[in-house]
């Protein structure tokens, strides 16, 4: 129990509907039991419909996601166009690859809607890098077990907007309400083509 | 140790020229030409292959090389050097980009990491610059500019304009770009470098047409070299390149959806006499 | 087997010519007398039902020992067959003492039956198993068990324990290696935690759906339901599906195959 990435807490999931991808994640931080907030976002923004869920411990979470601002702001500059989910999703391997003796204790998450093609992507990592691309859903954190079993419950193919976000909502909150590691509320996404959606969802507080 | 006494050997001169360099702009001006067209839906890419004895095997001289399967290059000036920068090409669009993106750099990015390495060895100690001008010739797939109407609705229902700060300028489609020994490079429409290339480019300028076709364009490319040629011209003592559509012949493999072959391909001899043939 | 004895491998196992392993002075034995066979059990009751589920694969670490091992038991009834019972016991952890248990159990129930003249109800059987996990305390079962049946009223009754015997009377349960991918999802839909009543508020006011008895054919969809999903994402839950229902007409059991990869 005292791996690194169960110290904090934290869950995060990402499913992708008809022309949509949502991807939501808790708002706890904790040190072990104690919970030390419950205003702690592991959502990204790295371009337009473009999302990196980031759970794991804290002080990764904040280093990893300020390293790909760094690293996507350069891109945006130097290639003069919006980093693409897939695109991003390499990078986000290839540096994790980097760290493959050290690695960042963090589980992330890239969800987005390609802004050429219109196609929406979601995938998953493991701390070293090696993704995981899914047709249906990507969950990471403390609560993924439960997630896994909500979603895999819940979750069917060519959700409207409306519908994916209710979905990946309850498969949320009934996963970190069986997790004591996650929870005090959830941030949750609805990524269109041209159109971002974000709710802030209040969840059981204990 | 020994870099603490290697001083750049390009240094300036009083009136602010850089003399090295432009010994290096006459080692390409005394090359052989070599010239580029875009068409609308691709490029061209053309050059002399002179030997200087009969016994040369032809075929063993390549002048134009495939750096990423969409980007082609061809050079005026100094052969060893032109080697040296094809290999650094090749080698930086997979370090500086394949192996962290998973994808090709655009054709820009490619001609600015080339640009760099040139542009170091007109600063750095112990080595001269380049000899040699480059043409560089890729494919971009299309990159729509930055809309900017992507819209975020945060909690309160208030729809607000996403930021738009870098509009995207990279269209995606052929790019023609000439890389000089300073470091310095230029997107063309169409142009030629080496020994002919005044020549050759107020040809260009009275033969280009605006939403030239690629078969027009190895058409000009081919009637542009005839002007400035000193040899004959056939299959052997030309080379040319092309960047066009996805050769999917090339791939090796046949039966997988996506997978989409290289557009850059140089021209084989029998297809080159061909286009001589009908000129 | 070799699980039950646990044996040290030899601190030396590449054996090279110059090594010293005539004598090895820190040899440490051990005896670990549990294997965790995998696997899943579910209950819900109803008004007038109560459905205990479990799959029927048994695993050892990667192997699979068995496709058709059951996991859920009639408890008291007249013969082998379990003709007659009205109690059901699910059993999932490590087997062979889930099995001792439910012997233990089905012969308890069976000598109140005889002692008494009248069956014995599911209250006294759940406080009774509860004595029986606890009198090994200190050499437990180890199983998570889940009885089910119908109380006084007729109504479904469940009751779930942790291996020493803390036992709770619920509407539902998981159990096993999957529990934790099965009762988030048992807690939304059927006790609809976190689902409200839409329009009727807003922030706070608004309404929270109120659970109540689901009928049997919803009950059965959803046991359904959450064994394919733990069966996708867990590799130790698989082969089939054995559903035994109870109502007062009696115990009816429904096996349904489930993926085998």
């Amino acid at each position: 129990m005292s791996s690194p990435f169960d110290i904090n807490g934290g869950a995060c999931v990402a499913m992708v509907g008809k022309d949509c991808v949502a991807i939501a994640c808790d708002l706890r931080l904790g040190m072990q039991a104690l919970t030390v907030s419950n205003n702690f976002p592991k959502l990204f923004n790295f371009g337009p419909s473009t999302f990196l869920g980031l759970t794991g411990l804290a002080t990764d979470v904040s280093t990893v996601s300020d390293l790909f601002r760094y690293k996507v702001n350069m891109y945006r500059l130097r290639e003069e166009r919006n980093i693409a989910p897939q695109t991003l999703a390499n990078l986000v391997s290839s540096s994790l690859y980097e760290k493959r003796f050290g690695p960042f204790f963090v589980s992330p998450v890239v969800a987005g809607v390609n802004y050429t093609t219109g196609k929406p992507f979601i995938c998953g990592f493991d701390s070293i890098g090696c993704i995981d691309f899914a047709k249906d859903f990507i969950v990471s954190g403390t609560a993924s077990e439960q997630l896994f079993g909500t979603c895999e419950g819940l979750w069917e193919p060519d959700m409207s907007p409306d519908d994916l976000f209710e979905t990946i909502s309850q498969a949320l909150l009934s996963a970190v309400d069986r997790d004591a590691l996650s929870g005090w509320g959830a941030q949750v996404y609805i990524i269109e083509k041209d159109k971002v959606t974000k709710r802030l969802l209040k969840g059981r507080q204990d | 140790m020994a870099d603490r006494y290697s001083f750049s050997l390009t240094t300036f001169s009083p009136s602010g020229k850089l003399v090295q360099i432009e010994y290096a702009l006459n080692a390409v001006n005394s090359g052989v030409t070599a010239l580029g067209i875009k068409a609308t839906n691709g490029i061209v890419l053309a050059t002399e292959k002179k030997s200087s004895s009969p016994l040369i095997d032809p075929p063993s001289l390549s002048k134009i090389s495939l750096i990423t399967p969409d980007i082609g290059m061809v050079y005026a000036g100094m052969g060893p050097d032109y080697r040296v920068l094809v290999d650094k090409a090749r080698k930086v669009s997979h370090t500086g980009y394949k192996r962290i993106y998973n994808e090709y750099p655009p054709t820009r990015i490619l001609v600015q990491d080339v640009a760099r390495v040139v542009q170091e060895a007109t600063q750095s100690g112990g080595v001269r610059p380049y000899g040699v001008s480059l043409l560089i010739a890729g494919w971009d797939e299309g990159v729509e500019p930055d809309s900017g109407d992507v819209q975020q609705i945060d909690e309160d229902g208030e729809p607000k304009k996403a930021t738009g700060k870098t509009g995207g300028i990279m269209k995606g489609g052929p790019s023609l770009y000439q890389v000089d020994p300073s470091g310095s490079y230029y997107p063309w429409k169409a142009t030629a470098i080496g020994k002919h290339a005044t020549s050759a480019k107020t040809f260009l300028e009275k033969r280009y047409t605006e939403g030239l076709e690629l078969e027009d364009a190895i058409h000009i490319a081919l009637l542009t070299l005839k002007e400035t040629i000193e040899g004959e011209m056939n299959g052997d003592t030309i080379e040319i390149g092309i960047v066009g559509p996805p050769a999917d012949h090339l791939l090796g493999y046949e039966g997988v959806e996506c997978s989409q072959g290289p557009r850059f391909r140089k021209l084989t001899k029998e297809e080159i006499e061909d286009y001589l043939t009908n000129l | 087997m070799t699980s039950l004895v646990n044996q040290q491998p030899h601190s030396e196992a590449i054996g090279y010519s110059f090594s010293q392993s005539t004598h090895a002075p820190n040899k440490q034995h051990s005896f670990y007398p549990y294997t965790d066979n995998g696997g899943s059990t579910l209950g819900i009751t109803g008004a007038d039902f109560a459905i205990l589920a479990g799959d029927t694969r048994s695993v050892a670490g990667y192997n699979i020992n068995s496709r058709y091992a059951p996991k859920v038991f009639k408890i008291g009834g007249d013969d082998e067959t379990g003709e007659g019972a009205h109690i059901l016991l699910s059993v999932v952890g490590f087997a062979a003492d889930g099995h001792a248990l439910k012997e233990r159990l089905d012969a308890v129930v069976k000598m109140y039956k005889y002692q008494h003249g009248k069956p014995m109800s599911v209250r006294a059987c759940a406080q009774r198993l509860s004595t029986i996990l606890y009198q090994k305390r200190f050499f437990p079962y180890y199983v998570h068990a889940i009885l089910a049946g119908l109380d006084e009223e007729g109504t479904g009754a469940l009751y779930s324990y942790d291996p020493v015997g803390s036992y709770e009377r619920e509407q539902c349960r998981a159990a096993g290696s999957a529990a934790s991918l099965i009762m988030p999802f048992l807690d939304n839909q059927v006790n609809f935690k976190n689902q409200y009543i839409p329009g009727s508020g807003e922030g706070h006011a608004l309404e929270p759906k109120k659970a109540g008895p689901l009928p049997r054919s919803t009950v059965e969809q959803l046991v359904r339901d959450a064994f394919t999903s733990a069966v996708e994402r867990h590799i130790e839950v698989g082969d089939g599906l054995q559903m035994m229902v109870i109502t007062a007409n009696g115990i009816e059991e429904i096996y349904t195959p489930l993926k085998q990869d």
